[in-house]
């Protein structure tokens, strides 16, 4: 049976919080004090810090047990639940039920011309239009040395869009992925076949990348209807809005792809 | 830190934590692998942003309590003391063995408290979100379950302990 006095030590918030290193500095020379004073704290405090001790090395014998390969297999699939929990939350949060809404609308613009593709190296492929390539490329390689024209830091994004827009004779905004979680690394104005693209390299907290290019349509090429593109590490989308063309290249899945794309077009 | 670095922290806890609650390295890892089964059965009533250690430790502290009024009884419960030799290390795991038999003797609701923050893996606030009590309630049962702890190891102490000194005096 406790008597009155240890019934006041348990309770003592202060008591608890200077065992677990948890007490505020201005407060531990008077609670030390008043320990010198109380044998029957000064033991108490001793003893709990003392069990919590062996409790502590107790448990830190956990990481010397050897490694669960079914463990880890479970732990790669609850992050990718969660990851795909994470993304669905996004799509359903109020703000992206408008981009989702207006990616709907922009599919069913192009009706039945949207296409889905599954392929390798789509680099090497003559089926895509010649603004994809660079990305893809840009992409896998986060360079494109021979044909790079300018290259902006993330701090800077506010003047390359000027430059960018002066230089493409168009306006041209940066694609808006913070709210999916992405912050813009560097962007660069690279030249195809004379053409000017704007690329923009995006990374989020978890080091997963995404690659943006936005260049205005010339009047000798068409419009292309929204397409996805498996790749061997990732996914590729691309699509003309009335005057520009796109393409995003992110290594994740479909439904990521597709939300990425909206908030493009957005 | 990313999800998944995040994720592979909070699973070595998990291992600590089961290691402490189950006393036994196949069980603990028995027990954090039907955490993750549960966790991965729950993952789309997860939300991102929320604390995701005390999520987890919830489903384990959960799973544990499942499995304990399955069982009904534990079978590491009983002390099973060595004998008391007089060098420091042995005196540790003689000390460790009665506050494990102590802890044991605690009620679930004290004992836990105990645990979470003798392993120094969360603040008081998460702790108490891990096991789905008020902040107030979980220090109270902290307290009282630490003083019950030192009370009952205090009572087994004095007798094992008396022990070893007159063994030690004889050796």
């Amino acid at each position: 049976m406790t008597s009155h006095h240890e019934t006041d030590i348990a309770l003592d918030p202060e008591l608890m919080a200077y065992v677990d290193g948890r007490l505020e500095p201005a407060k531990i020379a008077a609670l030390e004090a008043r320990l010198a004073h109380d044998s029957d704290a000064r033991e108490a405090v001793a003893k709990w810090r003392h069990f919590d001790n062996l409790l502590n090395s107790y448990g830190r014998q956990a990481d010397e047990l050897p490694h669960s390969l079914k463990i880890a297999a479970l732990e790669r699939e609850l992050a990718s639940k969660l990851k795909k929990q994470h993304w669905r939350a996004i799509m359903l949060g109020t703000g992206l039920r408008r981009i989702a809404a207006g990616l709907v609308l922009f599919v069913a613009g192009w009706g039945s011309h949207a296409a889905y593709t599954t392929g390798g190296n789509m680099l090497a492929s003559a089926s895509h239009p010649y603004f994809v390539a660079p990305t893809l490329a840009g992409h896998a390689a986060f360079k494109l040395a021979a044909y790079q024209g300018a290259e902006f830091d993330g701090d800077n994004i506010t003047s390359a869009l000027d430059w960018m827009s002066q230089k493409m004779q168009h306006k041209i905004e940066s694609p808006k992925l913070e709210r999916l979680g992405y912050r813009v690394e560097s962007a660069r104005l690279i030249e195809v076949d004379d053409r000017p693209v704007a690329v923009f390299y995006y990374r989020n907290a978890e080091n997963e990348r995404v690659t943006v290019s936005v260049t205005p349509k010339w009047t000798e090429h068409g419009n292309y209807a929204l397409r996805v593109v498996d790749l061997d590490d990732g996914v590729m989308a691309y699509w003309s809005s009335d005057q520009l063309h796109y393409t995003v290249v992110a290594n994740d899945n479909r439904g990521a792809i597709t939300t990425l794309a909206a908030a493009v077009q957005q | 830190m990313g999800l998944k670095s995040e994720l592979h922290e909070h699973i070595g806890s998990l291992r600590r934590y089961a290691l402490v609650l189950t006393r036994d390295p196949v069980a603990a890892d028995d027990l954090v692998q039907e955490t993750l089964v549960k966790a991965i059965a729950k993952a789309e009533t997860f939300q991102r942003g929320s604390d995701l250690r005390p999520w987890l430790f919830r489903i384990l502290h959960n799973t544990h309590i499942s499995a304990l009024r399955r069982e009904k009884t534990r079978a590491d419960a009983a002390p099973d003391l060595p004998e008391p030799i007089a060098n420091d290390c042995q005196h540790t795991q003689l000390e460790l063995k009665q506050v494990l038999s102590a802890l044991d003797q605690l009620p679930e609701a004290q004992r836990n408290p105990i645990i979470l923050i003798a392993l120094r893996e969360m603040s008081y606030a998460e702790a108490a979100r891990s096991l789905d009590v008020p902040l107030g309630t979980f220090m109270s049962r902290l307290g009282r379950g630490r003083e019950a702890l030192r009370q009952i190891v205090q009572g087994v102490g004095r007798g094992k302990l008396s022990i070893l000194k007159r063994k030690g005096d004889s050796a």
